[in-house]
């Protein structure tokens, strides 16, 4: 037993990590009326953890070559032990972050964190949220099947619509002319390396942003009451606050284990949910398989593409709405956070919401 | 930052821009030349597009021959255009593929009669409109064209059974196919009985059809019982899965007691 407390003292005397567990975890504070809506950061990195996971295990199996793609996956499904349940982890597992990191955007708009001064947190959670969708569009392509083919033709040719580089942008991304074997491998790199390095990089920004400037507190409440940061750097001190560890950990364990039981729900109980008939047959270029829709994060840019009477028309709109969203701190520079406080806000952000989904149900339909 | 974050928005306009020009089948010249006529010359394309073979991606060319690619040579004899064949002719024409149908039917009481104006394939199964080989293709309005129903209806009931036991199974397989299940090879082998099988129906022979059933659905039990494995695994893993989700769903109401006590605790 002495030998163990010898390399924690050489340990901590080096490095002195017990300061540092103490700072961030027992004496680290966070306002006293924080709720369940800031557990959403903590469940996005568990669900990425698993995505991470499940993937390298996938990608043991994996075959990236459009001879090989669909059958790899049919065998990981069929024949690796407990290959099916990395698929569809993995699978699924891409659609609950989606649902997640909206939920998480909602709530960070609706008690108006996004504020000064957290502008940089807010836009590293954005590009975090694009690079997210990045990553869907280049995971639907790996299995080769007849959804991926398509549903990737039908994404990629949209850029065609940008007017002088348009043709030549299509080019780039599928490596060609139509969606092939040079598309599937750079598609691939990027799945695999570069956009889980970018996402890595911008997780551990975003945490860092967080960290440093401190947990913004809920704007609900008798005792709250809008203020005006400082010019300087200035880190939101909760005095009188409730420590990170272990009380807002365990608040973070339950909503990650109701994520988690609504995500394996679907996994064991409805794991076609997210999958098409399309999905389960091999990609075949001369087949156009009928009624391809895009996912359902993206029905609601395909079916504004759709509204407007010209595809850059519909880009240009959909390119605006999400600079908007982008530099929605720099924006909405007002102190106050209280969304009844807000009616203009409010109302935009409701209506904002009803259309996202009321366009998504007529893109499903259409 | 600023060039980041425009690079970041131009990608995701990209990505996020699904269109729904989505690249049309291209068609075959057959098809745009016949399309665009009127009449009887229209018609064999439109009554195409609801056939069996349409479905299969079963095209004019793959029985006409000819060219499908070249307006000019698409009918010339020397690139295979066979045409339209005279009426003995059809079993051949269509035996080219249907090989195990076409040595049935021509030793049936249809085929021996053929030359004299005995039923043959498009007679039951349509010329363009091609219907799918099923025992609803036997009944007493169609077959009453041409003799009594009795012997036919004898048939049809010594194949219902049989032919009930293929769709269920291929009902099961779709499903299983939905959850990603390979079910290719057993697809396989159940489309090669449905053929030998409907290829037995075309004798004509009640008994013959009788006398073969047994063997039939013997097979038919075999894939049934592959199908139950595959289920019964399906099962237990739901049984798993439940039993993961109770844990989930238990440990998110003991952290959320915990932390009602730390709350409390945080209070004073």
């Amino acid at each position: 037993m002495n030998w163990k407390k010898q390399v924690i003292d050489f340990i901590e005397t080096r490095l002195g990590i017990r300061d540092i567990l103490e700072q961030n975890l027992t004496k680290y504070l966070l306002p006293r009326n924080i709720n369940a809506w800031y557990t959403l950061g903590a469940v996005l990195l568990t669900l990425f953890m698993i995505q991470f996971a499940t993937g390298i295990l996938l990608l043991i199996y994996y075959v990236p070559n459009p001879a090989e793609a669909f059958q790899s996956v049919e065998r990981i499904m069929n024949e690796v032990p407990f290959g099916w349940l990395m698929r569809t982890l993995h699978a699924v597992g891409a659609n609950i972050i989606i649902i997640a990191l909206l939920l998480h955007m909602l709530s960070v708009m609706f008690m108006a964190s996004y504020k000064r001064p957290r502008e940089l947190t807010w836009l590293s959670g954005f590009i975090i949220l694009n690079l997210a969708f990045a990553l869907c569009l280049t995971g639907y392509l790996l299995p080769w099947s007849q959804l991926s083919f398509w549903a990737t033709t039908v994404a990629t040719d949209a850029a065609g619509a940008i007017p002088l580089i348009g043709d030549d942008l299509v080019r780039f991304l599928r490596g060609g002319s139509m969606v092939n074997e040079a598309t599937l491998g750079r598609f691939f790199a990027l799945h695999v390396m570069g956009m889980p390095l970018m996402l890595g990089l911008l997780i551990g920004f975003h945490l860092f942003c967080v960290r440093r400037a401190g947990i913004s507190r809920a704007p609900f409440g008798p005792d709250y009451q809008p203020r005006e940061h400082p010019d300087h750097f200035e880190h939101e001190e909760h005095h009188d606050g409730i420590p990170f560890f272990p009380n807002y950990v365990i608040k973070d364990t339950a909503v990650i284990c109701f994520f988690l039981a609504f995500f394996l729900a679907i996994v064991f109980f409805a794991p076609n949910l997210f999958f098409p008939e399309s999905a389960f047959e091999p990609a075949d270029p001369f087949v156009t398989p009928p009624g391809i829709k895009p996912e359902w994060y993206f029905l609601w840019a395909y079916q504004a593409l759709k509204i407007f009477p010209s595809e850059i028309i519909g880009l240009g709109v959909q390119g605006a709405f999400m600079t908007f969203l982008a530099l929605l701190p720099f924006i909405d520079r007002g102190a106050e956070r209280r969304p009844f406080k807000r009616p203009l806000f409010l109302t935009c952000y409701a209506l904002g919401i009803l259309l996202f989904v009321g366009i998504s149900i007529w893109g499903h339909y259409s | 930052m600023i060039r980041l974050f425009v690079s970041v928005i131009v990608f995701s306009l990209l990505v996020l821009a699904a269109v729904d020009s989505a690249l049309a089948q291209e068609e075959t010249v057959c098809i745009q030349c016949h399309t665009g006529q009127s009449g009887s010359l229209a018609t064999p394309v439109e009554e195409w597009r609801q056939s069996i073979h349409a479905a299969n991606g079963v095209s004019c060319h793959g029985c006409h021959g000819g060219d499908p690619t070249d307006f000019a040579m698409a009918m010339s004899p020397d690139r295979g255009f066979i045409g339209a064949p005279d009426y003995a002719s059809v079993p051949d024409f269509c035996g080219r593929c249907h090989v195990g149908v076409r040595q049935n039917y021509g030793e049936s009481a249809h085929g021996q009669a053929v030359e004299d104006g005995g039923a043959q394939c498009v007679v039951c199964h349509n010329a363009h409109a091609v219907k799918k080989a099923e025992i609803s293709l036997i009944n007493e309005e169609d077959c009453s064209r041409c003799h009594e129903y009795g012997r036919a209806g004898e048939i049809k009931a010594a194949m219902v059974e049989t032919e009930q036991m293929i769709g269920s199974v291929e009902q099961n397989l779709d499903r299983l196919h939905q959850l990603g299940i390979a079910t290719d090879q057993i697809e396989g082998g159940l489309f090669d009985l449905r053929n030998r099988y409907h290829s037995l129906f075309h004798s004509v022979d009640v008994e013959k059809v009788r006398s073969e059933t047994d063997g039939f659905q013997g097979e038919l039990q075999e894939i049934t019982q592959g199908i139950s494995d595959i289920d019964s695994q399906l099962a237990q893993r739901k049984i798993w899965g439940g039993a993961a989700v109770a844990l989930l769903l238990f440990g998110g109401i003991v952290s959320m007691l915990i932390r009602r006590t730390y709350h409390d605790e945080a209070g004073h």
